[in-house]
């Protein structure tokens, strides 16, 4: 093979002149392990502030003591700061950053799936499913120890499991779960388990247990505990790292299944593979904190914003902005108000709708 | 490398659309399918590029058949530019082009020197070597037409498969990308809806209706005045072309005439 004159290699790294179209991509030549380690060191400061701020304020300095005290295997210190920092708000800020890093790396891999950049985790039904079993719970289960002995996140875990069987099942027909196919069937089914919910919510619920459903369909990390936590954590670990095993087969993908094909891509096994991935995680993710809204729609787009479309940059991008973005969402919902705590949903959705609109008006003005 | 496919059936849905095609691409040579829409072009190509799997009948590299290798091993020997276009997901060309390399690398594996040379090679194949950087929904249609025909070039293949690739493209750019086709030297596999293009661009021609081959030869073998008006139902004059000297088909835009039922 030729060579090529070295200024083109050059061009191709984005060290020449870039041409005016291009101008809003500058962002793309920051490089993506500045990038990625400026990002861990922001939610290292958010989980910081998460535990310092709140109803009875904690110094940074106090924060860190604490937790380093811990870590290093130390007995809880007398005094009601251990049981502030170390087992209310250290779990509940890190499972805000274990959800808002699933939810990204969701989002991003559903929007590849169904090769829709408006596409979220919970397109595919599965939050419908995860929700009816949270709502049978509360609401058959209450006073009887939680439904057949599950606990809420159990059941709801349960309900996703079954809103996967049956997209699963009307997807899979005609072979290779194409994309409309997939939402179609996620969309029915999961308006169909919807209204199940519904039903369960106005004609068994009494008041106290439509709140306590309310709370939870908007999404809440209040249920934080260092025994809850580890299942999701590694839940996301798992799934970003099979996902980005086929981050190349994700970005072949986006540009249609026949090129993926061409490009040795096993597409229907992919694309099997990662509706299995994005269902289970997502199941998790609404198991422990309900339905979170637009942190799975808008997290991957503002990534691709910055670093661009490739999986290889944009996975790990938005599991830590995801992260950052709830830990951040989820200190506003604490302290926003005196004396209650607002739903985590109100907020993504305050802020989220904004910025999609954002988003949506640049996009525009680009294509014009 | 050599292209044969052999005794092809390939069924949608339980409809067959390729009914027994017999055909080949030899080393180094282009090699057109014509027929009219719905006549099995395009699915004879995606069995080539592996996106459907034949009902029954193989398609061999030299003899050996591409189903008994992994996906990934055939796509470094078969690239693929189909007709689909894919959403706009914020790729840069560089990006795109890249995806070339996608066959050859393993999961985490990261893009090397090697590969950087070999995309910033296949663009300036192409005549886009500034476009690098630029995003590739900004392109115009001839352009990402050529990014993606660079994006083929990135995967080092012996063999190209082109579906309809000069569709959407005004005249220069159709004559520029057929040109860069033929600059290649490789066996190339391409179906074409414009007779005289194919005429002037193919080595071979390979006549499909109704999921069959009907004729094959030389485009001056192939495309006789007879074989237009059976195949396609237009009445057509087949003269030199004043300028190049390859057959030029001059059709009758008055009328069409019956062709026999497929």
């Amino acid at each position: 093979m030729r060579t090529a004159p070295s200024a083109d290699v050059d061009e191709a790294r984005g060290k020449a002149p870039r041409a005016a179209e291009s101008g809003d991509r500058d962002a793309r030549t920051v490089p993506v392990g500045l990038l990625l380690s400026g990002l861990a060191v922001t939610l290292l400061l958010a989980l910081t502030a998460a535990v310092s701020w709140g109803s009875s304020g904690v110094p940074f300095t106090d924060v860190w003591s604490t937790v380093l005290h811990r870590l290093t295997g130390g007995q809880p210190r007398p005094g009601t700061q251990d049981l502030i920092v170390w087992q209310l708000r250290v779990p509940r800020a890190l499972l805000a950053a274990v959800v808002g890093a699933g939810l990204g790396v969701v989002g991003t891999a559903v929007q590849a799936l169904v090769r829709n950049p408006l596409a979220d985790p919970y397109l595919l039904g599965i939050s419908n499913g995860a929700s009816l079993g949270a709502v049978a719970a509360i609401v058959l289960g209450a006073g009887t120890g939680g439904l057949l002995g599950l606990g809420v996140s159990g059941a709801a875990f349960l309900g996703a499991l079954l809103s996967f069987a049956l997209v699963w099942a009307v997807a899979r027909r005609g072979g290779a779960f194409s994309p409309l196919r997939l939402v179609l069937a996620g969309v029915a089914i999961g308006q169909f388990l919807s209204g199940f919910t519904s039903y369960l919510v106005l004609r068994v619920g009494d008041e106290q247990q439509t709140q306590g459903v309310l709370f939870w369909l908007l999404g809440s990390l209040g249920g934080a505990q260092w025994s809850t936590l580890a299942l999701p954590a590694a839940a996301v670990l798992l799934g970003l790292l099979a996902l980005q095993a086929r981050a190349r087969a994700l970005n072949a993908l986006l540009l249609g299944d026949e090129t993926a094909a061409g490009l040795g891509v096993d597409v229907a096994a992919l694309r099997r593979e990662l509706f299995v991935v994005t269902s289970v995680l997502t199941g998790v993710l609404v198991s422990v904190s309900g339905a979170v809204g637009f942190v799975g729609l808008m997290v991957p787009h503002l990534c691709r914003l910055v670093v661009g479309g490739d999986h290889r940059r944009l996975l790990p991008v938005s599991a830590l902005t995801g992260a950052v973005l709830l830990v951040v969402v989820d200190i506003v919902c604490r302290t926003a108000l005196p004396s209650t705590e607002l739903p985590v949903g109100v907020v993504t959705a305050f802020v989220g709708a904004p910025v999609l609109l954002f988003l949506l008006d640049r996009r525009l003005e680009r294509a014009r | 490398m050599r292209i044969e496919v052999e005794g092809l059936r390939v069924a949608y849905d339980g409809r067959t659309v390729v009914c027994g095609v017999d055909l080949f691409a030899a080393p180094g040579e282009i090699t057109g399918l014509i027929g009219p829409n719905g006549s099995g072009k395009s699915s004879v190509l995606r069995t080539v590029y592996r996106h459907l799997r034949p009902a029954s009948g193989r398609v061999l590299l030299d003899g050996t058949d591409l189903a008994t290798l992994s996906p990934a091993r055939s796509a470094r020997h078969v690239a693929a530019l189909p007709q689909e276009r894919g959403g706009d997901f914020e790729l840069t060309v560089h990006e795109v082009v890249a995806m070339g390399r996608t066959p050859y690398k393993r999961a985490f594996a990261g893009e090397d020197d090697g590969d950087r040379a070999i995309v910033a090679d296949a663009l300036d194949r192409v005549g886009m070597a500034r476009y690098g950087t630029r995003a590739f929904s900004a392109l115009s249609g001839g352009e990402r037409q050529r990014v993606l025909l660079a994006r083929t070039l990135a995967q080092d293949p012996d063999v190209l498969v082109l579906d309809e690739p000069t569709n959407h493209l005004d005249v220069r750019h159709q004559v520029e990308l057929l040109a860069l086709l033929r600059a290649q030297h490789r066996t190339t596999l391409v179906s074409l809806h414009d007779l005289n293009a194919a005429a002037s661009v193919c080595d071979r021609l390979h006549v499909l209706r109704a999921g069959e081959v009907v004729a094959s030869g030389t485009p001056l073998e192939v495309l006789t005045p007879t074989l237009i008006a059976d195949v396609f139902g237009v009445r057509a004059a087949v003269i030199g072309h004043p300028l190049t000297g390859d057959p030029l088909i001059a059709f009758d835009h008055t009328a069409t005439v019956a062709a026999p039922p497929p």
